[in-house]
């Protein structure tokens, strides 16, 4: 894998204390994007590491849903969206016509804002993902996987089929929406404020979930809550107007952050 | 507190607040009354068309019995007296077992006087169930015998009616009437001529409140007599009033081309679901690829704008003008002929643009985050379409081909072009066989000048209207049935 | 874990065939949806050529603007203004009925009508706009027409009256639905400003919910308008066969589809040159109803664009 064909540009300098970042999974260089006429992201380069969590922050409409949905280029499905720059998946542009991006989705997985199940029962809802991507294997035990995966399989393993994935409660429903994400196996998975409609119980189940997952999968989350960004994540990037304003270990963006508008953003001057 | 000078009175604000109330609450009525005026004009409807329908009992039942009847009149200077003439007895049929023969005339049914079909239907309704006793007179020839007139060479004018020959057996003979004698009045209407003078009698006899004889005056020589002539017949018939039996007969039946009462839909139910079923069969997949492109796949472009103009322009063309397109593409350049297929692919012309609005909502019904969901565990479009959108929404699509086959069912205008305007007594088989459809047949029935028609006309609009009825029924069902709580 | 799925991250290229089949598909689903313009284009070529012959021997300004129409009868005439007359005739009878009804009906169903009203108004709407049109004409002509002889006694067996007021009831429930559409869609919030200074119900609906809704509700006219011109069996039934000129609403009209009902049900052969009259006659229809329609679409699509 660290046979890159294409190295990114190094022409935008990395901070020194990026330099604990590791191996960079995701990396994205100069990004900009235009919804019609206006501009959602402005010259973003930012590197997410790999097996880490990477937490993007920023008040609404700042662009961090545009980021993390360029990453899986789920902003092909809307209409009108223009893309400047480079996204760069281990090395390899997956803007470049010969990327299919179905096959960037498999790999960079994505769980939404608000819990999304289809309304089919719950097994059928994790085996979804892997019935269309032709998996061979045995499929019940790859369900029970994911789903222990989740922390679901205990509260729904009396009605696999029974169920509909819309009978469960709004936090079950996003953990099921997790273990259908983790059923295929991707190797990044994207989350979207994945607990802004949860109560405070499912937002903490959910958050353990994401340290557990951290040892198999890399996790982009994008969240409005901060004490959430700096209670699980490692790394933090901050957005304001569509621009990277300050990216940096966690720890180092709450406590000690170089730019003023960080600051001002952390300690609630605004947002 | 003083009011600034701009400001009205107080007492002038309040009258003006009472006038504005009032010009509210009257407008809030007028409202009212116009929904209301709508709905009674649809309970209108229906309470005319179920009336009407009604009948058809009635008539069934008279015409299983064994006789069918037409009105006839007979004129007496300006007024119009009409009378019943049976106009057909079936063979074998216990009205001829009765002997009740044709040309006999029917003036009494459960002991009320009938000199109109309507009534005579009415009438049949209104008796308790069982044995009818019904009265009639005997046609001029079992009742009397042969008639002659003399005619006044001059003027051409009939100056006296005879009876030529007498009918063995017959009233007249039993009565006491000699060949010879000159008829000159049946109680007091006077006898004109040879064919008017069995009328007379029966117009006379259909006059007395209670079965009792006509006096005929006749002139014997120089002789003016009366004579009581029993001219009425009585006998119960057995009428089969039953709704279920009658409706049975009217949907299972072909029409009849001389009498109402003797009409089925046969040929036109058949024909109705052969011309649906095989539009279906076009329509929807067409329909609702349609639309799963302009939801699914399609972009903003001029293209597909122009498309969804033209859709929406064609849902609104005119039903009569898909009949010309029909009639030159698939009868004749398809050389289809005006047969069944024709009539359906013109159909499935008319109902496309239906079929696809209602489609396109029922897909835009499906929320978008389910969509995603699906395409961020590596779905392509049409995994996403196949195993997502299609099933999730298919009770709504299906929902809005119900109704749009039930708006077909209710089409008349393109299938005339098509030369459904036609009588058939036999069931469609091929796709090439004629065919005729329900609401052309209503608007067959609805043209034609015989009492009657416009009972069964009405009868089949009820059958139609029960049809669309449970097909919305369905609808409704299955909207209620698949809602999903997103 | 093993990592079955994903042999190699670095492959992000398609598996081969998934594009053609994709492609596929998309253009089996494009050409359900181009058939549209097929169509189109079919009917405009065949009312062009169909009514070409027609053309050639007659202008059409002799078409448009003479008072005798007489393709059947000797000495022929194919001036087609009675059936224009006829038509224009029982539509505006029609208008006559469902504008202020449909409109009165529209404002209390949406401003006034509790929810429970409302949910138990609206299938009823949809019951009526279900009724097939043969059903309309046989309420004009054996249950109107009498009704309409008490006030009229010298009213004809058919005529324009009784058909135009039927098409009025039967386009009803399109008007009025689409009204009450369009009147709903108008902000609650522009409706509270109004209450709040003061206004009574009255007040609000007429001079701030229906002129916001206007050019919504002028469309919904339109579309009625252009439904009734093609309406056929309510006055194929109702409103008779007889060209004349100038139409009265007492006596019996022919309408242009009237028209061509009249031809199909006849004994003409297909082929002759009447049925080239009927092409004439259905591209008059066609033109007018496509304008009609043309213009409340796009006034629709601007009301939405303003309000959604």
């Amino acid at each position: 894998m660290k046979t890159s064909i294409v190295v990114p540009s190094r022409r935008q300098a990395q901070r020194d204390d990026l330099s604990s970042l590791g191996e960079p999974i995701l990396q994205t260089r100069q990004l900009s994007l235009w919804y019609g006429k206006q501009q959602a992201l402005d010259g973003v380069t930012l590197d997410i590491p790999k097996n880490k969590i990477t937490a993007i922050i920023g008040p609404s409409g700042c662009g961090k849903s545009t980021l993390i949905r360029c990453f899986n280029r789920m902003n092909d499905l809307i209409p009108g969206v223009r893309i400047a720059g480079e996204i760069f998946y281990h090395h390899k542009n997956i803007q470049d016509p010969d990327v299919d991006p179905v096959e960037v989705r498999r790999r960079i997985g994505m769980v939404f804002q608000k819990p999304n199940p289809f309304p089919k029962s719950i097994y059928e809802n994790v085996a979804f993902g892997l019935r269309i991507n032709g998996f061979q294997g045995n499929l019940d035990r790859r369900v029970e996987g994911a789903l222990r995966q989740a922390a679901l399989w205990e509260e729904v393993t009396d009605y696999l089929h029974k169920k509909s994935g819309l009978d469960l409660s709004g936090g079950q429903q996003q953990r099921l929406c997790i273990a259908r994400t983790v059923a295929i196996e991707p190797e990044v998975i994207l989350m979207d404020e994945p607990c802004s409609s949860l109560d405070p119980i499912a937002t903490a189940k959910i958050e353990d979930l994401m340290l557990e997952l951290k040892r198999d999968y890399t996790v982009v989350i994008v969240t409005h809550n901060m004490q959430q960004a700096a209670r699980v994540s490692d790394f933090t990037a901050f957005l304001y107007l569509g621009r990277l304003i300050e990216y940096g270990p966690t720890k180092k963006i709450f406590e000690n952050p170089d730019k003023k508008e960080t600051e001002d953003y952390i300690t609630g001057k605004f947002g | 507190m003083s009011a600034p000078a701009t400001q009205p009175s107080e007492q002038a604000f309040r009258r003006r607040l009472r006038w504005r109330h009032g010009k509210s609450k009257l407008f809030a009525s007028l409202t009212i009354t116009a929904t209301l005026v709508g709905l009674a004009t649809l309970a209108a409807l229906l309470v005319n068309v179920f009336t009407n329908a009604r009948l058809l009992i009635a008539m069934n039942a008279t015409a299983e019995a064994g006789f069918a009847f037409s009105l006839r009149s007979l004129e007496r200077g300006h007024d119009l007296f009409p009378y019943i003439r049976i106009s057909q007895v079936t063979e074998g049929s216990s009205a001829e077992q009765l002997g009740v023969r044709s040309g006999d005339a029917l003036i009494r049914m459960g002991f009320h006087a009938v000199a109109k079909i309507s009534d005579a239907w009415a009438t049949v309704e209104q008796i308790p169930e069982g044995p009818t006793p019904i009265g009639w007179v005997a046609g001029a020839e079992r009742l009397l015998g042969d008639l002659r007139a003399e005619i006044d060479p001059e003027t051409s004018r009939v100056t006296a009616v005879l009876l030529d020959y007498l009918t063995p057996g017959s009233a007249a003979e039993r009565a006491g009437l000699q060949v010879n004698d000159i008829l000159r009045k049946a109680d007091d209407f006077p006898i004109q001529g040879t064919r008017q003078a069995w009328e007379a009698i029966v117009i006379a006899a259909q006059q007395k409140p209670t079965p009792s004889s006509v006096i005929l005056e006749i002139q014997r020589g120089e002789q003016i007599l009366h004579i009581a002539l029993e001219a009425e017949q009585q006998a119960q018939i057995p009428l089969n009033r039953s709704f279920w039996h009658t409706l049975w007969f009217f949907i299972t039946e072909y029409e009849s081309p001389r009498f109402a009462e003797l009409s089925g839909l046969r040929s036109a139910i058949l024909g109705s679901f052969y011309v649906i079923g095989l539009m279906a069969l076009f329509s929807v997949p067409l329909g609702v690829g349609a639309a799963i492109y302009l939801e699914e796949y399609a972009r903003r472009t001029w293209l597909t704008g122009l498309i969804q103009v033209l859709i929406s322009n064609l849902a609104g063309v005119p039903s009569v003008i898909y009949g010309i397109i029909g009639l030159e593409i698939f009868a004749r350049a398809f050389a289809l002929e005006r047969g069944v297929l024709a009539g359906a692919l013109t159909m499935a012309l008319l109902i496309l643009p239906v079929v696809i609005i209602a489609s396109r909502e029922a897909l835009r019904a499906i929320p978008d985050s389910i969509r995603q969901a699906a395409y961020a565990v590596g779905a392509t479009r049409w995994q996403v379409v196949r195993h997502h959108v299609l099933p999730y929404a298919a009770p709504g699509i299906f929902t809005g081909v119900v109704l749009s086959l039930s708006r077909a069912i209710g089409e008349a205008a393109p299938l005339i072009l098509l030369g459904a305007f036609q009588y058939v007594a036999f069931d469609p088989k091929g796709l090439k066989d004629p065919f005729t459809v329900l609401p052309i047949q209503i608007f067959t029935w609805v043209g034609m000048p015989q009492e009657g028609r416009a009972n069964i006309a009405a009868a089949a609009i009820l059958v139609l209207l029960v049809i669309l009825l449970l097909m919305n029924a369905l609808a409704i069902f299955l909207r209620i049935k698949f809602q999903k709580r997103w | 874990m093993p990592r079955e799925i994903i042999q190699e991250a670095s492959s992000l290229q398609a598996p081969r065939g998934r594009y053609l089949k994709e492609r596929l598909i998309r253009g089996i689903f494009f050409a359900c949806a181009f058939f549209a313009i097929i169509i189109t284009a079919y009917t405009i070529i065949i009312f062009a050529m169909g009514s070409a012959p027609f053309f050639e021997s007659v202008s059409p300004f002799e078409f448009i603007f003479t008072i005798r129409w007489s393709p059947l009868i000797e000495p022929f005439s194919y001036g087609a203004l009675p059936l224009i007359g006829g038509t224009l005739l029982t539509t505006g009878i029609a208008l006559l009925v469902a504008l202020p009804l449909g409109l009165l009906g529209a404002v209390y169903l949406s401003e006034y009508a509790s929810p429970n009203v409302r949910r138990a108004l609206k299938p009823i709407m949809e019951l009526l706009a279900g009724i097939p049109s043969v059903v309309f004409g046989y309420f004009a002509l054996l249950y109107v027409t009498p009704l309409l002889r008490n006030i009229f006694p010298d009213i004809q067996f058919w005529n324009a009256l009784s058909a135009g007021l039927v098409l009025g009831i039967a386009i009803l429930p399109l008007v009025s639905s689409l009204s009450e559409d369009i009147i709903y869609a108008v902000p609650r919030s522009v409706r509270e400003a109004s209450y709040a200074l003061g206004a009574t119900r009255f007040e609000t609906v007429r001079r701030v919910v229906l002129p916001a809704a206007f050019s919504g509700i002028t469309a919904a006219f339109i579309l009625g308008m252009s439904r009734a011109i093609g309406e056929t069996m309510i006055v194929a039934i109702a409103a008779g066969m007889t060209p004349v000129w100038p139409p009265e609403p007492l006596r019996p009209v022919m309408t242009l589809t009237a028209y061509i009902v009249n031809v199909a049900t006849g004994d003409a052969e297909a082929g002759a040159f009447i049925w080239s009259t009927i092409f004439a006659v259905g591209a008059l229809l066609f033109m007018m109803t496509l304008i009609l329609n043309t213009i409340s679409y796009f006034i629709v699509q601007r009301f939405r664009e303003q309000y959604e």
